[in-house]
């Protein structure tokens, strides 16, 4: 797309036809390649090692019972079909999809709010003030926001103080460990670490957006809602799909907050597929089962994005 | 996070895909993990540890690091020779990587590990030869049971000795002094008086219990419940992974269903499953609750935190007249099948088991009860620590101690945590309960 946009402005220049330049000097076109290679040589090899080669691991050991170390027997198929016959792992896979609540759906609307918001406030202080405090929890590692959150859920923590000092004591619970609050508990902090990501990526989106638009609706007497629905949202399309896709990914394959907040507890109210992999690979030492569960993740995050990416393409 | 960016082409993802899908066909030819190494033998033992200057490398989790670098400078002030380099990692990650540590190029001399797939994958040095050699065949066996497989590595308590440590966890209840002085009670001596010295503390304002049910403290007193209900018989078989053994007994259904009844009476501490071991000793020292049910390991820091007021004794039995069986396991330590220095680190092990400035680092240090030989000196200790020593040999001279539930698998922890944490809040019945804890070991053992 950007290169098909980019080839009319170029064209528009004066100077040599690139594709003549090709014709004429044929065999520069080879070594050009071979320089080209050589520059991705280091980004494919970190690809290759960290990305690629752990990815058909995974897949070989998912058709294998093994515990890690000794001699491996052959499992055909035996591990996957594990997965659709316990329930805990089966429930794991439903917890992902209301992630996606959390991590992406709240996220990518509230950034949608905040962004337009500090559109308005761009040149003032309020706006840099406002893109730093959103993008604060970008930067924490997601393990370190898991504990402060688990301080902040505690039974002594903030939210429960806050409620008793304005008198709604009576709805102070233990957010973590109660069955019913848990799993939405840990998806705000999801959608808190989400939330900064979505709006800078969209701010970025709203600045490229011809300022004339929106003084065009302004001037036909359109208010906030209109301006937004008429000039911000068209404008976005691209931007949050992309924020959708990231944030999608990260609700589906979440481990980290959930780790450290729960443990998959109470009960098995929030175990999702990120931690039942670790638990089977690492604690069960049933290195095949966590395989199948973890190649059967990627093939439902594949699902789950590709319609999301097409989106982005269509014009 | 922002690894994705655009859209990819779709040529090139075909092609992408085609060579994962050829790379795959490659791979799935041969099966992963390396054949079965030969068992490790006893080989010649000497307790012998040389003349020429050495490095045992020792390996523990974080907490331990300190102590046991005091153990080893006491160690290498008898033996010159010998310096002590100890590392620590975090012990979840100690238990997870063992594997992977001790089938690698450089292993410790000593580590801290669990069992199981080690000993079946031949990666630890049976301790049998060294048992003999420095008499701790003579000394009481149940301390030894837990650090005992057979070659499968499946089942515990039988076969050859694979670890032995400085000391003993012990599982018992700490009780709240003052508590107990308030509501005119007096330290319960049976499973009857223990259940009304709780009605007492809740009418009082108190809660009964507290324990760390968001890591699975709760098996403690379910495990001792159902010990006193039916015996220890069953109990054991199945805590050392015995072929057949089960769980889904009557005495287990019914101390699931007493657990649960003490929680519908409120005498649990509310919000136990988000309690943790920070969090439960802190709610207890806080004294919000007559009793909590834990371990050894936590005496030395309520000692600090409590002082006087707090006592431990042993779960009490359905009669004064039975024996109070308290769970242990060993600080397992283990010598690797491939470490350097075994002579030197066997002598190491008996050191810290024998000499009595370094059984006085396990009580000061680590909170642990130290084993040993019958009549072997206890270290000095006072307050509750004395009073978790004092427990640990009334258990051992009975043969009461008995391992963990959440042991019986590699894996059962991740069975057991949220099981009680449904039971506690009502989610399962107690058979379901028992049913499913011997449905996961039916699995989990291949049975």
């Amino acid at each position: 797309m950007a290169i098909t946009d980019a080839v009319p402005s170029r064209a528009g220049q004066s100077g040599p036809d690139e594709r003549s330049g090709i014709r004429r000097y044929p065999s520069r076109r080879g070594r050009a390649n071979w320089a080209a290679l050589l520059w991705v040589l280091p980004a494919l090899i970190a690809y290759g090692t960290f990305e690629l080669y752990p990815l058909v691991q995974t897949i070989r050991f998912s058709f294998y019972d093994w515990d890690g170390v000794g001699p491996a027997t052959w499992a055909g198929l035996d591990n996957y079909a594990g997965v659709f016959t316990n329930s805990e792992q089966f429930a794991s896979i439903e917890h992902a999809f209301i992630l996606i609540i959390f991590f992406s759906v709240l996220p990518v609307a509230l950034g949608l709010v905040a962004a337009s918001i500090i559109r308005e406030a761009r040149a003032g202080v309020l706006g840099t003030l406002g893109r730093v405090v959103l993008f604060i929890p970008q930067v924490l590692p997601l393990a370190a926001a898991g504990i402060i959150w688990t301080w902040i859920y505690a039974k002594d923590g903030l939210i429960n103080g806050f409620l008793t000092a304005i008198g709604l004591g009576k709805l102070a619970t233990d957010w973590l460990a109660n069955f019913s609050t848990a799993l939405p508990a840990v998806g705000l902090i999801g959608c808190w670490v989400s939330l900064g990501f979505c709006t800078v990526l969209l701010l970025s989106g709203i600045s490229k957006i011809d300022p004339t638009l929106y003084e065009a609706v302004r001037l036909d007497g359109a208010g906030r809602y209109q301006e937004f629905r008429a000039v911000t949202l068209p404008g976005l399309r691209r931007e949050i799909v992309v924020a959708a896709s990231v944030t999608v990914i990260a609700a589906l394959s979440s481990f980290d907050v959930i780790y450290v907040a729960t443990n998959g507890g109470p009960g098995y109210q929030t175990i999702v597929p990120g931690l039942e992999i670790y638990h089977l690979t690492f604690t069960s030492q049933q290195v095949g089962a966590g395989s199948a569960l973890a190649v059967l993740l990627t093939l439902l995050i594949l699902v789950v994005i590709l319609p999301l990416q097409r989106l982005a393409r269509e014009s | 996070m922002d690894r994705f960016i655009a859209g990819i082409p779709r040529r090139s993802a075909l092609t992408g895909l085609g060579a994962v899908a050829a790379a795959l066909v490659l791979a799935a030819c041969s099966a992963p993990g390396g054949s079965a190494s030969a068992a490790a033998t006893s080989g010649p033992v000497s307790t012998d540890v040389g003349s020429g200057k050495i490095t045992l490398s020792i390996l523990v989790d974080t907490p331990g690091v300190a102590g046991t670098e005091k153990l080893g400078a006491l160690f290498t002030q008898k033996y010159p020779n010998v310096t002590i380099k100890v590392s620590g990692d975090e012990f979840t990650n100690l238990i997870s990587n063992a594997s992977r540590t001790l089938s690698s190029g450089t292993v410790p001399d000593i580590t801290r590990t669990s069992l199981g797939v080690l000993v079946k994958d031949n990666l630890l040095q049976p301790l049998d030869g060294y048992a003999k050699l420095y008499g701790w065949d003579r000394w009481p066996a149940s301390q030894f049971a837990s650090s005992r497989s057979n070659a499968k590595g499946s089942e515990r308590g039988t076969g050859s000795l694979y670890a032995v440590g400085n000391g003993y966890g012990l599982t018992g209840v700490y009780y709240n002094k003052k508590i107990l002085k308030k509501i005119g009670a007096s330290v319960p001596a049976t499973l009857a008086d223990f259940e009304k010295s709780m009605a007492k503390a809740k009418s009082a304002g108190y809660a009964g219990i507290v324990t760390n049910g968001k890591d699975g403290g709760v098996a403690y007193p379910l495990q001792n419940l159902a010990i006193d209900y039916g015996g220890v018989a069953a109990i054991s078989d199945w805590t050392n992974g015995k072929a057949g053994a089960s769980v889904k007994t009557p005495a287990m259904i019914k101390a699931a269903q007493t657990i649960q009844d003490w929680s519908d009476a409120g005498y649990l501490v509310s919000g136990v499953n988000s309690l943790d071991t920070t969090s439960a000793p802190a709610e207890f020292a806080k004294g919000k609750s007559l009793f909590y049910t834990s371990g050894n390991w936590q005496a030395p820091s309520l000692q600090k935190s409590m002082g006087s007021d707090v006592g431990f004794m042993l779960f009490p039995a359905q009669s004064a007249s039975q024996p109070q069986y308290a769970m242990s396991a060993s600080e397992s330590l283990v010598i690797p099948a491939k470490a350097e220095h075994k002579d030197a680190a066997a002598a190491f092990l008996n050191f810290i088991q024998t000499d009595s400035r370094a059984r006085q680092i396990t009580v000061d240090d680590f909170g642990l009860a130290p084993g040993g030989a019958a009549g072997a000196e206890t270290p000095d200790a006072v307050g509750v620590v004395k009073d978790t020593l004092t427990a640990f040999a009334a258990a051992v001279k009975k043969d009461a101690v008995v391992d963990f539930l959440g042991n019986s698998t590699t894996s059962m922890s991740l069975t057991l945590i949220p099981q009680t944490q449904l039971l506690v809040t009502g989610k399962t019945t107690p058979a379901a309960f028992a049913a499913k804890l011997q449905s996961e070991y039916a699995n989990q053992t291949g049975q």
